[in-house]
């Protein structure tokens, strides 16, 4: 009965009605949450699994040894890679693929890496305008690689302390 | 049979039996580096240690023999703590170079420490680092990682013979490397790669190539001797990529020749012939299959069956073709009417041949208390079968040689017999005379004549006084100008002394060549015959005429001929195949096609392919089929190589027939030419397997003759003979010019 009662008085005062219009008119004059991607960007965690890219030494000697361990760990055979005995003796690849339509974005491939070489970067904006471009060749993880040094030795840094 | 007790568990084992042993049977666990079930035990990596009940300390199970009511704890608190200690003494030194290592993913010690080590070192002090030479063409060397177990050098010292790698220095100093700075020369040196527990050394041709787990492993059998070594196949992407040994105790135990090991690498070498190929108006034109067969079989068909000139058509195989393409190249000429089939492409006199029966296993030869070894270099010729005559020796076999040349063997002989070729005869001949006086038989009359040197004295005293004694005929008497007459002389002289033989003077697929008859019938012509009369065609079954002709010249000008037409099937392309064909097939070599070997045994060992033949290269069998087809021969209704096999089971098996006549007349003088190809030539795809032509059995290319023979044919030690640089040594008889070469001759055997 007292509910009933309670429901009525509710419902003719717009008691409901009011709430929501309160918080509109809050988030009337709040600041803004909206980003205008891609001009602003929201900020992503160190941690964040987006395309991959090949780092280098310092000295710019790639780092992949080529020990299959990626290829190894990766759930979806998104990994491919062919190696050889390079000139001065060391292992290298001469082919390092990543397939992004098979990637699923797990991160054990950087969890496998024993030299750190393959990492997954902050990068999740990025579109393929041919059919071969899901294929991430060495040249290109390297290149992405070198454009983002920067981005990539902080955000591994700043994950560091918890590995 | 007595009882023991493993982990609460009793299991029956044989008195005297290491622990280990026992373990392994039951399927039980146990770590262990230093231990190799085919080598000696040496106790001295500690892996293995178990808990035996009332011994004070853990106890090595490799080398604890069983007794009565032993009570074993394998797993139990006290084991696993001395198993995980040992464990951490040998990750101290242990690079951790595992992603780099070509053993990680098939690395014994990786295996172990995943199970007992410890995941973080206490060691803090340097590591040891030991440098590296270049140890030889097959294997790597990485010798930081070496965990001393000794496996290699015991390898070297009780199976290769030779003891190359070894231990130099002492503690800490400790290096395990090759005494000599040419490295790793034996020709079982591959299996070092098989027994190396870690990464220490590895397979240098498949350096840095592959992860063990990313190949296929198929089984399959050698085909480079007359043993048919069981061994696994890794492909990766339809290439061959790497190949290992196979256990088959009745065969080749766990151990494979180099040769069979590291051949692989020829089927992709750039010399492969990939396309079918027709010469039109002298110029080669890559076709399709389908215009070459077409091309093939209407050159055949216009060139001989059409004019009824089937007695001028040949067909010729080398020993290097499957049971199944021999047969099946025998079915087409034979259902078209022709007899003139041959494999023996090397033998100068087809009325001289060798008839001698192989009635020994493999097994067998271990237990012989003598051997006669005539005219072999059976270590380097027949690796796997001297690997059992070096483990009678060990067991105190006495072995002795007729030879030409003293050659280097890998186990002790008796006597060293260095005899020109023209009197191996008359020595076996005073051979089976003492016997016979001994036996007190009545003598031949041939042997009335015959001088019994000490020689032949000494050797048949050996014959009749050994329990079980063998005698080997090699390849060196193919030609000689007695070789029928010491076949006899050798099969008397075993039924004499109650001997065993062993028919080394063959190679390959011989045996099913024999096995299924490819050879001339009823009055078909011999090969020789062929190549002196007016032949009208040949097909010629992967055969490299500079190679496989004992006499190359004759073998070209037969083929060249004008009006002849010459289908050739290859693996490998050749200009002097090109230059007499007119069709050039492109077979499968190797691991690439079905078939069946047939050993020295008489064991038939069928294999599949382990890869697809690459572009347009299709198994000969399958080729053969198609011709057939188009020839409209009936009966060639074959879905794959098994039922070709099941067919040669259904035929009458061949039986050969020889005179056992004894000629002891023939006296020839002069100069004779003993020429082999060296082992790693014999056939086209050793040719063609890099790592292999780079090792020093590879590279043997000399004509050995002694200070007399040069003298005789005027040469000194800078000049060529048959273009063979000449080698001067005392070792070699007299009037005899033994050639090892790795290289294609112009005038071979001529003197």
């Amino acid at each position: 009965m007292i509910k009933k009662l309670s429901k009525l008085v509710k419902s003719f005062t717009l008691s409901e009605l009011r709430t929501g219009l309160k918080i509109t008119a809050k988030e009337l004059v709040n600041k803004k949450i909206t980003v205008q991607f891609p001009e602003e960007r929201t900020p992503i965690s160190p941690r964040f699994r987006g395309l991959h890219a090949l780092r280098r030494y310092p000295n710019g000697e790639e780092r992949c040894i080529a020990c299959k361990l990626c290829e190894a760990v990766c759930p979806a055979n998104a990994i491919t890679i062919e190696s050889e005995m390079r000139d001065d003796g060391t292992r290298r690849t001469t082919m390092y693929d990543i397939d992004l339509f098979k990637c699923i974005f797990c991160g054990f491939c950087e969890e496998a890496c024993p030299v750190d070489a393959i990492v997954e970067t902050q990068i999740f904006d990025y579109a393929f305008e041919s059919r071969q471009g899901s294929i991430m060749t060495k040249k290109r993880l390297l290149e992405v690689g070198s454009e983002n040094t920067q981005v990539i030795n902080q955000t591994k840094f700043e994950d560091a302390k918890y590995k | 049979m007595i009882e023991i007790e493993i982990n609460g568990n009793v299991v029956k084992a044989k008195a005297g039996e290491m622990l280990i042993q026992v373990t392994d049977r039951e399927g039980i666990s146990v770590p262990r580096f230093c231990y190799h079930k085919k080598l000696s035990v040496v106790a001295s990596c500690r892996m293995c240690l178990v808990d035996v009940e009332g011994a004070p300390k853990p106890q090595p199970a490799c080398s604890t023999p069983v007794n009565e009511g032993m009570k074993v704890h394998t797993q139990n608190d006290k084991a696993k703590a001395s198993q995980k200690a040992v464990m951490e003494f040998l990750l101290i030194n242990h690079p951790l170079d595992c992603p780099i290592c070509d053993q990680g993913g098939e690395c014994e010690l990786q295996d172990v420490a995943v199970e007992y080590g410890s995941d973080i070192s206490r060691f803090s002090e340097s590591k040891r680092i030991v440098p590296d030479g270049d140890i030889g063409a097959l294997i790597q060397a990485d010798m930081t990682r070496c965990i001393h177990c000794t496996r290699c050098v015991r390898f070297g010292l009780e199976i290769a013979g030779m003891m190359e790698m070894g231990g130099t220095g002492r503690g800490e100093h400790l290096k395990i490397e090759p005494f000599l700075k040419e490295g790793i020369q034996s020709e079982l040196s591959g299996n070092m790669i098989d027994v190396c527990p870690v990464g220490a050394l590895t397979s240098k041709p498949f350096r840095y190539e592959l992860r063990s787990w990313q190949m296929h492993s198929m089984p399959n059998i050698a085909r480079h001797d007359l043993v048919g070594s069981n061994l696994f196949v890794q492909t990766y992407k339809g290439k061959v990529k790497r190949v290992v040994s196979a256990d088959n105790d009745l065969i080749n135990e766990t151990w494979i020749s180099d040769r069979d090991r590291f051949s692989y690498e020829g089927l992709t070498h750039k010399n492969r012939l990939l396309e079918p190929q027709i010469k039109v108006q002298g110029q080669w034109q890559q076709v399709s299959w389908k215009v070459a067969l077409d091309y093939a079989v209407k050159g055949l068909n216009s060139h001989v069956l059409k004019h009824q000139k089937v007695n001028q058509l040949g067909g010729l195989a080398s020993s290097t073709a499957t049971m199944e393409e021999f047969y099946l190249l025998k079915k087409i000429l034979t259902e078209v009417g022709c007899d003139n089939i041959d494999h023996r492409l090397n033998v100068k006199n087809l009325d001289n041949v060798i008839t001698l029966d192989s009635n020994i296993k493999l097994g067998a030869l271990e237990k012989i208390d003598y051997a006669l070894i005539v005219g072999a270099n059976i270590r380097l010729e027949q690796p796997m079968i001297n690997h059992r005559l070096r483990k009678a020796t060990k067991k105190g076999a006495d072995i002795d040689e007729l030879n030409v040349m003293a050659f280097d063997f890998n186990h002790p002989l008796d006597t060293k017999n260095i005899t020109a070729p023209n009197k191996i005869a008359p020595t076996l001949a005073g051979v089976l005379k003492s016997i016979m006086i001994s036996n007190t038989q009545e003598l031949p009359d041939y042997l009335l004549a015959v001088e019994v040197g000490e020689v032949a004295n000494n050797i048949a005293a050996k014959l009749l006084n050994s329990r079980s004694s063998v005698i080997i005929l090699g390849e060196h008497i193919i030609n000689n100008e007695d070789a029928s007459t010491i076949a006899n002389l050798i099969t008397q002289i075993a039924q004499n002394t109650n001997s065993k033989t062993l028919n080394l003077s063959i190679t390959a697929n011989t045996m099913s060549a024999n096995w299924v008859g490819f050879v001339p019938q009823n009055s078909g012509m011999n090969v020789n015959t062929m190549l002196a009369s007016d032949m009208r065609g040949f097909i010629l079954l992967d055969i490299y005429p500079q190679y496989d002709f004992h006499d190359l010249e004759t073998a070209v000008k037969a083929f060249t001929k004008d009006d002849t037409f010459v289908i050739s099937l290859n693996s490998f392309k050749d200009d002097i195949v090109a230059g007499y064909s007119n069709v050039i097939l492109p077979i499968a070599s190797v691991y690439e096609t079905s078939g069946t070997q047939l050993n020295i045994n008489n064991d038939m060992q069928s294999y599949t392919a382990a890869v697809k033949a690459p572009d347009e290269v299709k198994p000969a069998w399958k080729v053969l089929k198609v011709m057939a087809d188009l020839l409209a021969l009936p009966s060639f209704h074959y879905a794959d190589s098994a039922q070709v096999l099941a067919e040669i089971f259904h035929q009458p098996q061949t039986k050969h027939t020889h005179d056992e006549n004894v000629n002891l007349t023939s006296k020839h003088h002069g100069i004779s030419i003993i020429w082999q190809n060296s082992p790693y030539s014999i056939d086209a795809v050793l040719r063609h397997s890099n790592a292999l032509q780079k090792t020093k059995i590879g590279q043997m290319n000399s004509a050995y003759m002694n200070q007399a023979s040069a003298e005789t044919l005027g040469l000194s030690a800078d000049d060529k003979y048959l273009g063979v640089p000449v080698v001067i040594t005392n070792t070699v008889a007299d009037d005899c010019v033994f050639i090892n070469a790795n290289q294609a001759v112009n005038t071979q055997g001529q003197t």
